[in-house]
């Protein structure tokens, strides 16, 4: 009995071992919807393409007026299952630029903090976490 | 004797009033030995936006919705739910489903939540994004009801709001107001405009336009302070010569309901024409300022729709997505937006399950009123299902798991009551939907919305 259970529990693990890291080999290429942790949780599109270390991506990060967002390219660079992002609001006031970090934790989920930040120093600093788009059919 | 068709109506120049069930309707069935016509089936389906305290994790715990109890056993004490004690036996609360087609399905989609999700309470179809005329969700619950059992009454359906709905064009995130302020959808490409002012609803059950009043006479009326029912007086005494003693007293119980609604608009209208600052300045003067006030003005047209048998379905929209209303009859101040984001804080959640507690606390007002409303042996409430919850779970996430949604009436007998039923997870809201509209004679029907197979409302 005690060598079923153990073997049982043995397999269990090599199983969660395997989703985990096949959600790991997916790499950070796809839609995520990020939650940004201000007064409270703000969804915002994050698009990541990544070619080896190499990552490019859209932001959509909400402006002021309800229901509008701004669309911010970035760039940045994945290794050792964290990575770094950044880009900067083209046509803003003065000049804006946007700093995503983060890793990939074993669940599949990106978790990390956004940085914004301008010319008369830093505008926000918020934790994030952001689950991959459901494929649809 | 004639015996009296349940279509009687009471005819004067400006205003058709129909009757409401009397006695001398039945003789008709009995006469021709046919055998007793079925109880009419009602239905009323309310959403609230925002979904409630009780989908965040914190609320889960503390049951801040769904009873911790499955089955019969439940306890409402903690629960958002506990107003409804009084009618326990009537209700079937089913807890842990999602809403997965309010949900984004691309990177655009994504942050229009607040947008989006009313368009699919009723529907369970997600929304086509769009801002201009070539919407797109799928047929409500509501809709499907009236199309198989309203066809026989004079309005197939109505559908009646709470908050401002006047909004064209697009409301955020590339999504047309029409997604935000209507539940009740006739088809995919066709919402159905909803109705705020008590006073437009009125009209409408007593077609005060259509039966030969001109806009004049209607404005004459209104300036005058004046009754529909003084059109109809010498319609009303030619009925009464012919009715039993307790016809005679239904009716009279009936039209004096009908004045009393009638007279709550007018005082309604004179105080918000009277110059004092209203808290709604842009809303209409048949709206009354008290929200509790304006829902229940809304639940007694309602009864009064359903004691007349005017029609059998409503569709009623008590929030609209992001209002800054406050509720202070809740006994908090708080603006629902900002409470219904609450940060995960226990403190901020239970200031949100204030505010859901008190929203439901308006239900059994309704629920009592069809149930003081005779029908046959029997109420009104005995025929009625009422369906309230919302396409949103944890508003601070903007999720769509765990949505709070609960059933009260028994539908003629179709469901048993008294259940709290847990959906194993990830249940689509959708089957729940599907296993109603099948428990209320819509077998045939093989999917709604997102529906992976009916769910069964009568198990324990």
């Amino acid at each position: 009995m005690t060598k079923q259970l153990t073997t049982m529990m043995a397999v269990l693990a090599l199983v969660g071992s395997i989703s985990a890291q096949s959600k790991k080999a997916e790499g950070l290429t796809g839609t995520w919807n990020m939650g940004l942790q201000g007064g409270h949780v703000i969804p915002v599109a994050l698009v990541l393409t990544q070619d080896g270390e190499a990552l490019t991506g859209v932001v959509s990060m909400p402006t002021q007026k309800i229901g509008q967002t701004v669309d911010i390219s970035l760039k940045g660079t994945y290794a050792s299952a964290a990575f770094t992002l950044s880009g900067s609001v083209e046509g803003a006031k003065e000049p804006t630029t946007i700093e995503i970090t983060g890793k990939l934790n074993e669940e599949g989920m990106l978790e990390g903090r956004v940085v914004m930040g301008g010319t008369s120093g830093p505008h926000g600093n918020m934790p994030y976490t952001a689950e991959r788009l459901k494929e649809r059919k | 004797m004639n015996a009296l068709s349940r279509r009687s109506v009471l005819k004067g120049m400006g205003a058709t009033v129909a009757l409401p069930f009397l006695e001398a309707m039945v003789p008709v069935r009995r006469a021709t030995g046919a055998a007793p016509a079925p109880a009419p089936r009602r239905l009323v389906c309310i959403e609230m936006v925002h979904g409630s305290a009780g989908s965040s994790a914190i609320g889960v715990k503390k049951h801040l919705w769904a009873p911790a109890a499955i089955g019969r056993d439940f306890d409402l004490a903690p629960t958002s739910l506990r107003s409804l004690e009084p009618f326990r036996d009537l209700l079937t609360i089913v807890s842990n489903t999602d809403v997965d087609p309010a949900n984004p399905f691309t990177a655009k989609e994504i942050g229009g939540d607040h947008f989006r999700s009313s368009a699919v309470f009723l529907t369970q179809a997600h929304p086509k994004q769009t801002q201009d005329g070539d919407v797109q969700a799928g047929v409500s619950i509501d809709q499907l009801f009236a199309q198989r059992f309203g066809q026989d009454t004079a309005i197939p359906s109505m559908q009646l709001c709470i908050e401002s709905v006047d909004q064209a064009g697009g409301c955020g995130n590339g999504y047309s107001c029409v997604y935000t302020d209507a539940i009740s959808w006739a088809a995919p490409n066709r919402p159905l405009p909803m109705m705020r002012d008590p006073r437009v609803v009125f009209d409408n059950l007593f077609s005060v336009l259509k039966a030969g009043g001109t806009r004049a006479e209607r404005a004459e009326r209104l300036a005058e302070d004046r009754s529909i029912l003084d059109w109809l007086l010498s319609s009303v005494a030619r009925l009464q010569k012919t009715l039993s003693p307790a016809d005679r007293s239904r009716l009279a119980d009936y039209l004096e309901h009908v004045r009393e609604i009638e007279r709550r608009i007018q005082i309604v209208e004179a105080r918000n024409r009277s110059g004092e600052l209203r808290e709604l300045p842009a809303a209409p003067a048949g709206v009354p300022d008290s929200f509790s006030e304006h829902v229940k003005l809304m639940f007694d047209l309602q009864a009064l729709a359903f004691a007349s048998d005017v029609t059998r379905v409503f569709a009623f929209k008590l929030g609209r997505d992001a209002s800054n209303r406050s509720y202070p009859e809740s006994g908090f101040k708080g603006t629902f937006h900002e409470t219904s984001h609450h940060s995960g804080r226990e403190d901020k959640i239970l200031n949100f399950a204030t505010l859901n507690t008190f929203h439901v606390g308006l239900i059994p007002y309704f629920l009592e009123k069809l149930n003081n409303t005779p029908e046959g042996d029997g109420s009104v409430l005995d025929n009625t299902v009422l369906i309230y919850g919302s396409p949103m779970g944890d508003s601070n996430l903007h999720n769509h798991k765990r949505v709070p949604f609960f059933i009260a009436g028994r539908g003629a007998g179709a469901l048993k009551g008294g259940l709290h039923l847990k959906a194993p997870n990830a249940t689509p809201l959708a089957n729940v939907m599907l296993g109603l509209l099948h428990t209320l004679g819509l077998e045939d029907l093989e999917r709604f919305g997102d529906s992976e197979g009916a769910f069964e409302l009568n198990a324990v």
